[in-house]
């Protein structure tokens, strides 16, 4: 019979059941009428015919039975009658199921949280169509992801092209920007605000396979005419146009200029995916970035859409082959490989090891919580032998013995199962708004059926698994020995002792290493925050410019607007000191290469590069920079002065070694032997002399090395004084207590400028550290978790010991052993067990080390004083919970537990 | 509280089901029989060295129907003019006769040859 047939006879019994035991009643009715008809014909009388009818046909009602089970309707009943049982026995013991539901319920919840995290992050679909087949290309230098504006970027829009023009697995490709631009709207009365703004060419809603809601996109004319249109999200539509169709005829001003909104796009790019929510897209066709001579320039965002059936496996075979036909072709691409990732992994991210850490650790929890059930299930059983026994007696089998038992394991676990979904929730929405401004991804955290699923296994498996072991040992019940008058009621065993014992060090080894991992996370976290940057951190604050070329034409009227802000700024009261530059710690995204005149570069691979920065002289003084030699930038370098240049020390010590590098002249941009085109991000590629080395201040990002740094003046380097600059200001007072000044000193100068992205370095700095914050917090509360539950149990166990050696321990207080003899017995049992736990729980924590190392920050993970802290910190914990049973043990009542023999 | 089904059942009344089930499959091969009838039919033909008993042949009718061997009609017996519940063989009774027949065969022949060595030797 298959599962389908049965289930279907299963049904039928159920639901055909009255019928089916009325038609039974008639059958025995009418073969126990024939049955007496018969004897009657043999001469007995009519009473003594039935009866003896009666007695051939036997017992009834257990015939009835009989039958009843045969259409598998006692199982049926069976089960329903178990849960009522077992939902009844349970209110009758209030104590025992709060702290079994709460138990699980801690476990249950930590696992759904961080599932539902997994959920967001790696399970559910991109909101768009055939996901799977969108893919992100990254360019690599040597192996490692070459770091555009922000994130990850891709290769150079002539590669992208030779990759698409030469790939079978590739159908379509897009390279694309993400802008901070001034946009306004007509009916905004505060002026401009900074927005992001995709500069995209047509195919980027190909291979997103977006669809406007409303008006169209882009025409590849108009991409190459440089049109001013553009389409707008579709929650400026609703904010600034109040969803209204006649949007289309209206503009939205971009930088100060007019663009004529053509179309709506759906919400629909996730905030994880670029770099700044997008509000408006205009197209671009990027044709400087299309010429030979900007082969070298990348960190574009590409996506790609892959022809169907082609894996991102069999693409990044592919394009690694290209790749390296590209490197052997020319000499910029020379080291330079791409990673294709798909775009829903890219959504992970570098979070990725530490979701593994997380759910690791909330197995953990997890595994915890179930052996304290099992703990508290293996004492309740026990103390419930007599109960047993006596059904045992009244015929009860052992299959419904534990079948009860399970039913009450699996009550347990469905209550605390939605117990622990409504504290995963709390516990996701206050993780969510304590992180989440930072990690994006988390936005869309959600209970979906993801997790509910997750939630009923996890917690429907893991009552079977672990009410399974207690029910089986506590139904192995010897009936005479239970019932009999006066029999221990924890005689349950040895067996089931030393069971217990080996849950109590599984959880307290289990809770070590979460402490120990907590505590690594935590040195990591602190390190990471405190580490020096290279500046005076604290009172700095800094706020994003974007100063439009359509104003400000040319770089002198650039100059002057920065100068004057400047200035104006530092007159603020309140203001130590301000620089305006267009980088600041601790990471600085441009690179530039540059030659020291007189040594040969033999191969391209060769060629100095550094980071590189235009500011104007207040810098070094503003961020507090120490300056090791020469002098700082001052007021006698002028636009027509001689050009001068700052450098740090990381980058004397890697090309000035063992010389003094002030006063050396140095060629900034390619070097004209290497024959690399200058492409227009560049520089003036000019000459110009060291004056000052500054101390290393971080600017490769946060926890990196600092790498060779070059500072220029704005003023001197027309080429490289971009539009977008930041201001930062080191204040006496708070820091945000100084942006109302500043941007009315802002405004005076030109109304129509934003300043946007105001936040102190301090608040840059946790923002940086974000993930690793929401993982350390994370952590910490389940170590917390871990060892409360840890402690749960081993009090749970000593106590119950403690109960059941009342009486010996009063006879050995008799026999003259002293108070302090029966402490420490009952201390040196607690004591084992957690020792006996801690070291099986280094153990554990050494063989995590790999996991761990990924995510630590300048701290190993074997790090002794973390290891050393935590078993102390469990010992002295364990300790205290086996205190209170050894105290109780110590005042025990002689006279009283005596006579209880 | 009586025994529940679902305990254990002992080693010897496995065997009689076994055996059970294909005693009244067997007498169902006949034609349709109500229980009363295969009980009495069991008995008599086996010169009451079977005694069914009902405890153990209703429960089997019901498991049998359950699982498709048999199915049930009530019908009003020729003698009687009352209804009975008649019992017939399906086609997958039928095998099941036949298979469990070969079975109790190969059971008597093994058993045989331990019980009387010396019986097959015979000529």
């Amino acid at each position: 019979m298959n599962a389908w047939a049965r289930l279907r006879l299963n049904l039928d019994a159920l639901l055909h059941r009255r019928k089916r035991e009325d038609d039974f009643a008639r059958e025995l009715a009418s073969d126990l009428a024939l049955e007496a008809e018969e004897q009657e014909a043999r001469g007995l009388s009519p009473e003594e015919a039935s009866y003896a009818a009666r007695c051939a046909f036997g017992n009834t009602a257990l015939v009835s039975m009989d039958v009843r089970d045969a259409w598998g309707f006692v199982r049926i009943e069976g089960l329903g009658r178990d849960f009522r049982y077992a939902a009844r026995s349970l209110r009758k013991s209030p104590g025992f199921a709060t702290v079994a539901i709460l138990t699980l319920a801690l476990g249950i919840g930590a696992n759904t949280a961080i599932f539902s995290v997994i959920n967001a992050l790696i399970l559910q679909p991109l909101p768009f169509s055939d996901p799977q087949s969108l893919v992100r290309i990254y360019s690599t230098q040597n192996g490692e992801f070459i770091t555009g504006y922000g994130n990850p970027g891709g290769p150079s829009l002539v590669d992208v092209k030779d990759f698409a023009d030469a790939s079978h697995t590739i159908q379509q490709a897009v390279a694309y920007d993400t802008w901070r631009k001034n946009v306004s709207y007509a009916d905004s009365p505060s002026g401009p605000q900074e927005m992001g703004v995709a500069l995209v060419p047509p195919e980027y809603f190909e291979v997103l396979r977006i669809q406007p809601i409303l008006g169209r996109v882009f025409t590849t004319a108009e991409t190459l005419a440089g049109d001013h249109v553009a389409l707008i999200s579709a929650s400026v539509w609703k904010t600034h146009f109040g969803e209204t169709p006649d949007v289309l005829s209206h503009t939205i001003r971009i930088n100060e200029e007019s663009f004529a909104i053509i179309g709506v796009v759906p919400e629909m790019i996730p905030l994880w995916m670029e770099p700044r929510r997008i509000d408006a897209w205009t197209p671009e066709a990027f044709l400087d970035s299309r010429q030979e001579n900007a082969r070298g320039s990348r960190g574009f965002a590409t996506l790609a859409r892959l022809r169907p059936g082609v894996s991102p496996d069999q693409a990044q075979t592919e394009l690694s082959g290209i790749a390296a036909r590209l490197a052997a072709a020319h000499p910029i691409d020379a080291g330079v490989g791409v990673a294709v990732w798909r775009l829903a992994d890219s959504r992970a991210g570098s979070m990725r090891p530490m979701l593994a850490l997380l759910a690791g650790s909330v197995s953990l929890i997890l595994l915890i919580a179930c052996s304290n059930l099992a703990n508290l299930l293996l004492a309740r059983n026990s103390a419930r032998q007599r109960e047993l026994a006596v059904r045992a007696a009244l015929g009860s089998g052992r299959r419904g013995l534990v079948s009860q038992l399970l039913a009450e394991t699996l009550l347990l676990s469905v209550v605390a199962g939605a117990l622990g979904l409504a504290v995963s929730r709390t516990g996701v929405a206050a993780l969510t708004r304590i992180t989440g401004a930072q990690m994006p991804q988390l936005a869309s955290l959600e209970i979906d059926w993801r997790v509910l699923l997750f939630t009923f296994v996890v917690s429907v498996s893991a009552s079977l698994i672990f009410g399974l072991a207690p029910a089986l040992t506590g139904t192995q019940i010897n009936l005479v020995d239970a019932l009999k008058e006066g029999g221990r009621t924890g005689s349950a065993g040895r067996h089931c002792q030393r069971t217990r014992n080996l849950l109590v060090v599984a959880e307290i080894a289990m809770s070590l290493m979460l402490l120990v991992t907590a505590g690594l996370l935590l040195k990591s976290i602190n390190r990471m925050q405190g580490q020096y940057l290279g500046i005076r951190q604290d009172h700095l604050l800094k706020g994003h410019m974007y100063i439009p070329p359509v104003q400000y034409k040319g770089p002198d009227a650039v100059t002057r607007f920065c100068d004057d802000y400047g200035r104006s700024v530092r007159a603020i009261p309140g203001v130590v000191d301000a620089t305006i530059s267009a980088i600041f710690p601790p990471r600085d995204g441009w690179t530039q290469m540059f030659e020291i005149p007189g040594r040969p570069i033999a191969s391209l691979q060769d060629v100095p590069s550094a980071r590189f920065g235009v500011s104007d002289s207040h810098f070094v003084k503003t961020f507090g920079i120490p300056l090791l030699r020469g002098r700082d930038f001052n007021d006698s370098d002028t636009p027509t002065s001689r050009r001068v240049v700052l450098v740090n020390q990381a980058l004397v010590r890697r090309y000035f070694s063992g010389e003094d590098p002030v006063g050396r002249e140095i060629f900034i941009g390619p070097p004209p032997s290497s024959n690399i085109p200058t492409d227009d991000n560049v520089t003036d590629a000019v000459t110009a002399t060291i004056v000052g080395v500054m101390g290393d201040f971080q600017n490769a990002g946060l926890g990196l090395p600092p790498d060779p740094q070059i500072l220029v003046l704005y003023s001197q380097n027309p080429l490289v004084n971009v539009a977008f600059k930041d201001v930062i200001v080191r204040t006496a007072t708070e820091p945000h207590s100084l942006v109302p000044a500043l941007l009315d000193r802002l405004h005076q100068l030109d109304p129509e400028i934003p300043l946007a992205e105001v936040a102190t370095i301090d608040e840059v700095v946790e923002q940086q550290t974000g993930s690793q914050r929401f993982t350390t917090i994370l952590l910490g509360l389940f170590a917390l978790a871990g060892v409360t539950l840890a402690v749960i149990g081993i009090y749970g166990v000593i106590s119950y010991l403690v109960a059941l050696r009342t009486q010996e321990l009063a006879v050995r207080l008799a026999l003259g052993a002293s108070r302090n003899n029966i402490m420490w017995l009952v201390l040196r049992q607690g004591l084992s067990l957690a020792l006996v736990g801690c070291v099986i729980g280094l153990a554990g924590a050494f063989a995590t080390r790999q996991l761990l190392a990924s995510v630590l920050f300048q701290i190993s993970p074997l790090d002794p004083a973390t290891y050393v802290a935590g078993t102390l910190v469990l010992l002295v914990i364990a300790l205290a919970a086996t205190a209170i049973p050894a105290t109780r043990a110590v005042r025990v009542d002689l006279l009283h537990s005596l006579r209880q023999e | 509280m009586p025994p529940k089904a679902s305990q254990p059942a002992p080693s010897r009344s496995e065997l009689l089901q076994g055996t059970l089930d294909m005693l009244v499959l067997r007498t169902l091969l006949f034609g349709p029989a109500h229980g009363h009838q295969i009980a009495k039919h069991i008995k008599q033909t086996s010169e009451e060295v079977l005694q069914v008993e009902h405890g153990s042949l209703y429960p089997a009718l019901h498991r049998m129907e359950r699982k498709g061997w048999i199915t049930a009609r009530w019908e009003t017996a020729k003698d009687r003019n009352r209804e009975f519940k008649f019992y017939r063989l399906t086609p997958a009774g039928k095998k099941q006769l036949a298979h469990e027949e070969s079975r109790w065969k190969q059971t008597i022949q093994a058993m045989a040859r331990i019980m009387w060595p010396a019986w097959e030797q015979k000529p």
